[in-house]
């Protein structure tokens, strides 16, 4: 009933998260397309040392030397491989009509490309070695690994350079894919087919928009909110000697302790659904979801509550032992602004080095924004069940710490 | 009985009470008296078993209330110097809060409320935020606060810090009728001398940690039994008329205080008719005179050698 008479706090807890994912919506709208879906212009050179025209007669020999067929068999073999071209395929691929909008290939010597890439100008550069025509031809026919793989190079992990890795990833193993394909069915009928591009690739069975990003991640980032506002709260009691009031009332001080938990479970449960469907209703932010889904965002959500409330378990008892409130009130936070900036509170979470990008999985509000992007896009159990043990893991820490912290007389300093 | 047996505590080593011993008898008025940091809200913590005695004891009708501090929980009720309230809830709403910790509930908790509400005068302005109470009715809620639970024991910290008059009166009158009808014991700490003249049966009058006199008002007042305070209003002090006054025999302190002298002197010193000799002698018209019996302020002032709100 405090929180909800200091309309100040209300309104801050409940209204800024919307406005900041309407404003961060439209301010980072032009990175994405129109569609909210990732839209990206992707630089990458391709160094072509392998000689096509000779590659048949690598083959060949290949096949009598190493593979010891009988001259029949090889030129069965040689025939049914002319009709498939690997460096045809790679070409097809990254110039098709899903990829072409957002990959643009140069035909490049390396020294050249190197240097570029180096330079920042290019994304990536994706070496297609001596002979790898005919060694993975060979490879495909011989049930073998190829020894010859395509190589990529990147002078330093961005979320483009990735993006282009995991491409070319892709169209590798849809190649092998095809090509084991073509083993099992001995080589009849063969239809090499390519990947469909984009991060479709992947998978997802629906697209994660970046309204989506920013709505879970305020949601947690002012999740975070309530609990150094629990805090602060508590501040106010002791020093105004209510909590000594609450004492001496005879009531044992770890209700006081529980109190402060259950209380930021309520709020954080309440804050972050008020910001969820708000934002649906305002910007659709989560169309067309069964009533399934929305089940799992509850669920997903009392855990962050759980954990968060853990935190304030910490908080108080450190509240309690330490003499100087605002000092207190300081370190809270700073511990907000850190979880808030490695969780993607603060800046996209894909707009972050790679190891930052780790350490903040392992915030709770990292975790939860994590494990909603996995739950939005695939609504798969068995992708949120290792964070969901997280999250409780964290909810068992924190109360611990906050339960071991707590002064045994309940004494404020 | 509440007794405490050479109470101490320390803070980083300083002793801020010293060896306290005191007792609290049923039923009884008691003032705690003493200046700023003498060490009356340190004794109310430890007394309202908030914080723990360096040494010494608290006992509780012959428990060890420091070692079993829920003894003396559950029949005191504490009114703190600070404002112990929620300042974003209405009167009855903190009072509604505060009734449910010490488990009440329904109607019992409905009936205390309003009992606690008339008592202090705010029936009225129940359902008005605490934030817009003036200061008065903050302090008056304090006291309903601590009342909800009908303690035996009420222990008030300086309850009329900075309020208006009228709101004092009603806080006296409230804690006078609790003692008398109700038979509330009370501890009333306080540095304002006639607050504790007008409510408390006994006073222990602590500076600097420790208690350097108790007793009841008569029995303090006997410490200057042997004096008299007397002030003259003349039509002109100078400097020679105030050395001659201070050569009397038998004046032991003078202090001027523009047209008016205040001198304490012995009793049976014969002092106003060697006044009138000297202001004849100077020419000085004597206007006015009156002879004063020595308040507790007096007494105060006689023991620590300075005024209580210095």
């Amino acid at each position: 009933m405090i929180f909800w008479r200091d309309w100040k706090e209300l309104l801050a807890v409940l209204l800024l998260p919307i406005i900041l994912v309407v404003v961060l919506n439209f301010a980072f709208a032009g990175l994405f397309g129109d569609d909210d879906k990732v839209s990206m212009d992707l630089q990458l050179a391709i160094v072509n040392q392998d000689d096509e025209t000779e590659a048949m007669e690598q083959l060949n020999e290949k096949l009598v030397n190493e593979a010891a067929l009988g001259e029949q068999e090889v030129t069965a073999i040689v025939e049914t491989a002319g009709d498939i071209q690997p460096i045809q395929l790679l070409s097809d691929y990254l110039e098709s009509d899903e990829l072409k909008d957002w990959v643009t290939v140069h035909s490049l010597e390396e020294k050249e490309a190197a240097e570029k890439v180096k330079a920042g100008d290019l994304d990536g550069m994706l070496i297609i070695p001596q002979g790898y025509t005919a060694d993975s031809l060979y490879a495909s026919f011989a049930g073998k690994s190829p020894t010859n793989s395509l190589i990529y190079k990147m002078e330093e992990e961005t979320i483009d350079s990735s993006a282009l890795q995991q491409l070319i990833q892709g169209f590798i193993n849809q190649l092998n894919y095809q090509f084991a394909i073509q083993e099992i069915t001995d080589g009849a009928d063969i239809d090499v087919k390519l990947p469909e591009g984009g991060f479709e690739d992947l998978g997802t069975e629906h697209d994660f928009t970046i309204t989506q990003y920013f709505t879970i991640s305020m949601g947690a980032l002012f999740a975070l909110f309530v609990v150094t506002t629990v805090a602060t709260k508590t501040g106010v009691e002791i020093r105004s000697q209510v909590f000594n009031r609450i004492l001496l009332t005879n009531s044992h001080p770890m209700r006081f302790l529980i109190g402060k938990m259950v209380s930021t479970i309520i709020l954080v449960i309440l804050q972050i659904i008020f910001v969820l469907i708000v934002s649906h209703f305002i910007l659709g932010v989560f169309p067309d979801r069964s009533l399934a889904f929305w089940v799992g965002i509850l669920v997903m959500i009392v855990l962050l509550a759980l954990v968060m409330s853990g935190l304030a378990a910490i908080f108080t008892a450190i509240l309690l032992r330490m003499r100087n409130i605002d000092a207190a009130n300081g370190i809270f936070m700073l511990v907000l602004l850190l979880l808030g900036t490695l969780g993607g509170g603060f800046v996209p979470i894909y707009m972050m080095p790679g190891w930052l990008q780790e350490i903040g999985a392992w915030t709770p509000n990292g975790l939860f924004l994590s494990m909603l992007t996995d739950w939005v896009q695939f609504e798969n159990l068995s992708f949120i069940v290792q964070p969901s043990i997280l999250l409780i893991g964290t909810f068992l820490l924190f109360t611990f710490i906050g339960l071991a912290l707590f002064p045994k007389r309940g004494k404020a300093q | 009985m509440l007794e405490t047996i050479n109470l101490s505590k320390s803070f980083k080593g300083k002793k801020v009470v010293q060896d306290l011993n005191f007792y609290l008898n049923d039923g009884e008025s008691v003032g705690l008296l003493g200046p700023n940091g003498a060490g009356k809200s340190t004794t109310i913590s430890m007394i309202s078993t908030l914080i723990k005695p360096t040494s010494g004891k608290i006992i509780l009708n012959g428990v060890d209330a420091v070692h079993k501090p829920g003894e003396i929980r559950s029949v005191s009720g504490v009114v703190p110097q600070e404002l112990a309230l929620y300042q974003e809830l209405s009167a009855y709403e903190n009072l509604k809060f505060f009734g449910s910790i010490y488990k009440l509930k329904g109607t019992e908790l409905e009936k205390a409320i309003q009992q606690a509400l008339e008592f202090v005068g705010l029936e009225d302005r129940k359902k008005d935020l605490v934030k817009i109470y003036s200061g008065g009715m903050k302090r008056r809620l304090n006291i309903a606060a601590a009342l909800l639970h009908r303690p035996k024991i009420l222990i008030l910290d300086e309850p009329t810090v900075g309020i208006d008059p009228q709101s004092r009166n009603h806080i006296l009158e409230a804690v006078r009728a609790l003692n008398q009808q109700e038979g509330t014991t009370i501890l009333y700490t306080s540095h304002y001398m006639e607050e504790v003249e007008q409510l408390c049966d006994r006073l222990y009058i602590m500076d600097h940690g420790k208690v350097i006199a108790a007793g009841t008002k008569e029995e303090l007042l006997s410490i200057l039994s042997t004096e008299d305070k007397i002030k003259v209003e003349l039509s002109r002090i100078d400097e020679d008329i105030v050395q001659q006054v201070e050569t009397i025999e038998g004046v032991r302190k003078i202090e001027v205080a523009e047209l008016q002298l205040r001198i304490i002197a012995a009793k049976g010193s014969n002092l106003i008719s060697k006044l009138v000799h000297l202001t004849e002698q100077h020419h000085i018209q004597l206007i006015n005179f009156h002879t004063e019996s020595p308040s507790l302020e007096d007494v105060f002032l006689h023991l620590t050698g300075r005024k209580l709100r210095d």
